[in-house]
């Protein structure tokens, strides 16, 4: 028990330490651009003081118009998240399941794995247009093949034996899919939720940004165009916490089923 | 062999449908183990390849019989085949006087090499496993696995998981996993392999001890003579590939067992004629 509990008392101390770093990663942050500042080394032209660009963030988010451009976007990431993931496990089980496939696909989703999909957002606009199913098709095709590949080797890691005691137990083919594939995938299918929306993000903010009529890609384009730099480094700043936190939830995820990795 | 005097109790015509008045309800399920003709072969890159040959077993119920040979002599196969989990290419188990053709649960459990266990779960939830799968009722399913734990020597380990637990102690928790339904046959393959020495003899005498506390019959698979002959009623000796039964050693030395005993001319004599029977076979 005693030992539990400075397991805890570690687990706390680890804790408190991320917040520090934390800390300290954004005081060197705004720090350095407020020294770059004063010191002359940037013109308050191309870098507005930090001050500054922090309650133009905070006017951003109280703003219909700025509030519509993140609904926008928002819905686009979630609905190609939706659709990419599931998906891109499927697919990934689906090609596994039969050897002759996996044969002949595999190494086909690793090739258009290494293309750089940013290239086919063209075609995208030529067969959807500018829609909201232009952007959600894009942010799909962009994200789909790191979580089939992802899901290759998550069901890799399903150890032999773990199966075999299942069988052994006498479970049926639904059992042993949800009581030994599913938690021995999960670690690396939460990486894969991880790095697909990364990847989904990027997709549909340079959708965006490339040709579109709402959304936070949209927004950020026309204010670089514009020159307004207050609103685009609070724009910046925005997405990136908004990423930061995602990123950070599920990585918590991750920490948790840490030790089912051994 | 000891197989004429094992009572081989009734097994009417099992898929009759009809179900015989009270038979049916009775538990026909002994620890006996028959095996008659066992072969076993597969293909692997192109070409075929004969792993098991004429392999004859009469286990009696309640007995302790280690099967060692080489490695790659199949003697893993031939438990797999027990569990039911791999289909011989031909020959016949009988098992509890059922022919054995499927993983029977309440038959058979089974005690894999190393840490087969599972890391999401805790030592008391992957000893509840088996039962979960069937559905069994939470409180009762509590209880068992609880009193399994506590046989194998890890009341209070309930709620640990497998990477807080030592080697040791996570075979513990496979063997009691391997008795939790209660099943008359309990096989283990190489469970102590990945152990050190020390840990490896009293893991050998915990499995007596509860082998004596619970009656089960055990099938143990080793590749270690001293395992073999400690632990032993018979020692079945294989052959390299393809894997034959070339001797049965019944072992004498007085239970229970000791650690002194594995000094004595017997425990040596009986350990020289396993390896001379291994030699033997792997020059040829």
């Amino acid at each position: 028990m005693s030992a539990d509990a400075s397991t805890r008392g570690a687990a706390a101390t680890r804790r408190a330490g991320g917040w520090a770093v934390w800390l300290g990663a954004l005081a060197v942050l705004f720090g350095t651009w407020q020294a770059a500042l004063s010191l002359g080394l940037l013109s308050p032209m191309l870098l507005p003081p930090a001050s500054a660009v922090l309650a133009t963030a905070w006017d951003l988010v109280r703003r219909p118009d700025f509030l519509g451009d993140v609904g926008v976007t928002l819905a686009e990431v979630a609905v190609a998240f939706l659709v990419a993931v599931p998906l891109g496990i499927a697919l990934g089980v689906a090609i596994s399941e039969s050897d002759y496939w996996s044969r002949v696909l595999r190494p086909i989703v690793f090739l258009v794995f290494s293309i750089p999909k940013t290239i086919f957002l063209p075609m995208f606009i030529l067969a959807f247009g500018i829609t909201f199913a232009q952007k959600v098709g894009f942010g799909v095709f962009s994200t789909v093949f790191i979580v089939l590949i992802s899901t290759f080797s998550a069901l890799e890691s399903v150890k032999g034996d773990h199966v075999r005691v299942a069988r052994a137990y006498g479970a049926t083919r639904r059992q042993i899919a949800l009581r030994v594939y599913l938690p021995s995938m999960a670690p690396v299918l939460l990486e894969a939720v991880r790095l697909a929306m990364i990847f989904n993000v990027t997709g549909i903010l340079l959708a965006e940004m490339y040709a579109a009529r709402a959304g936070l890609g949209q927004a950020v384009a026309t204010w670089g165009q514009n020159y307004m730099l207050r609103e685009l480094l609070a724009g910046i700043l925005l997405i990136a916490a908004a990423a930061i936190l995602f990123t950070e939830a599920v990585r918590w995820l991750e920490a948790r089923c840490e030790h089912w990795r051994t | 062999m000891a197989g004429k005097a094992t009572p081989l109790p009734e097994a009417p015509s099992p898929g009759a449908g009809a179900p015989g008045p009270s038979l049916r309800a009775l538990p026909s399920r002994n620890g006996s183990i028959r095996v008659t003709g066992l072969e076993h072969t597969y293909a692997a890159a192109g070409r075929v390849t004969k792993a098991l040959e004429d392999i004859r077993l009469d286990i009696a119920p309640g007995r302790f019989v280690v099967i060692v040979g080489p490695s790659g002599c199949g003697k893993s196969s031939l438990l797999m085949m027990l569990a039911g989990l791999v289909a011989p290419t031909a020959g016949r188990i009988v098992c509890g006087g059922r022919a054995l053709t499927a993983p029977d649960p309440d038959l058979v459990g089974v005690v894999f090499q190393e840490a087969s266990l599972y890391p999401w779960l805790t030592a008391q939830e992957n000893v509840e496993f088996p039962l979960s799968l069937r559905r069994v009722p939470r409180a009762e399913r509590t209880q068992r696995a609880r009193d399994k734990l506590a046989l194998v020597g890890l009341a209070g380990f309930e709620d640990r998981y497998p990477h807080e637990l030592s080697g040791g102690m996570k075979q513990r928790v496979s063997i009691a996993r391997g008795l939790v339904q209660n099943p008359p046959v309990l096989l283990l393959d190489e469970p102590f392999a990945a152990l050190d020495e020390q840990t490896r003899i009293s893991m050998g005498d915990e499995l007596l001890r509860i082998w004596e506390q619970t009656g089960k019959t055990v099938v143990f698979v080793t590749h270690s003579l001293t395992e073999a002959a400690y632990l032993a009623d018979q020692i079945v000796v294989m052959s390299a590939r393809p894997g034959r039964i070339v001797d049965r050693v019944e072992v004498d030395l007085p239970r229970p067992r000791t650690y002194a005993m594995m000094g004595t001319p017997r425990f040596a004599e009986l350990r020289q004629r396993i390896w001379e029977q291994i030699r033997s076979q792997a020059d040829g």
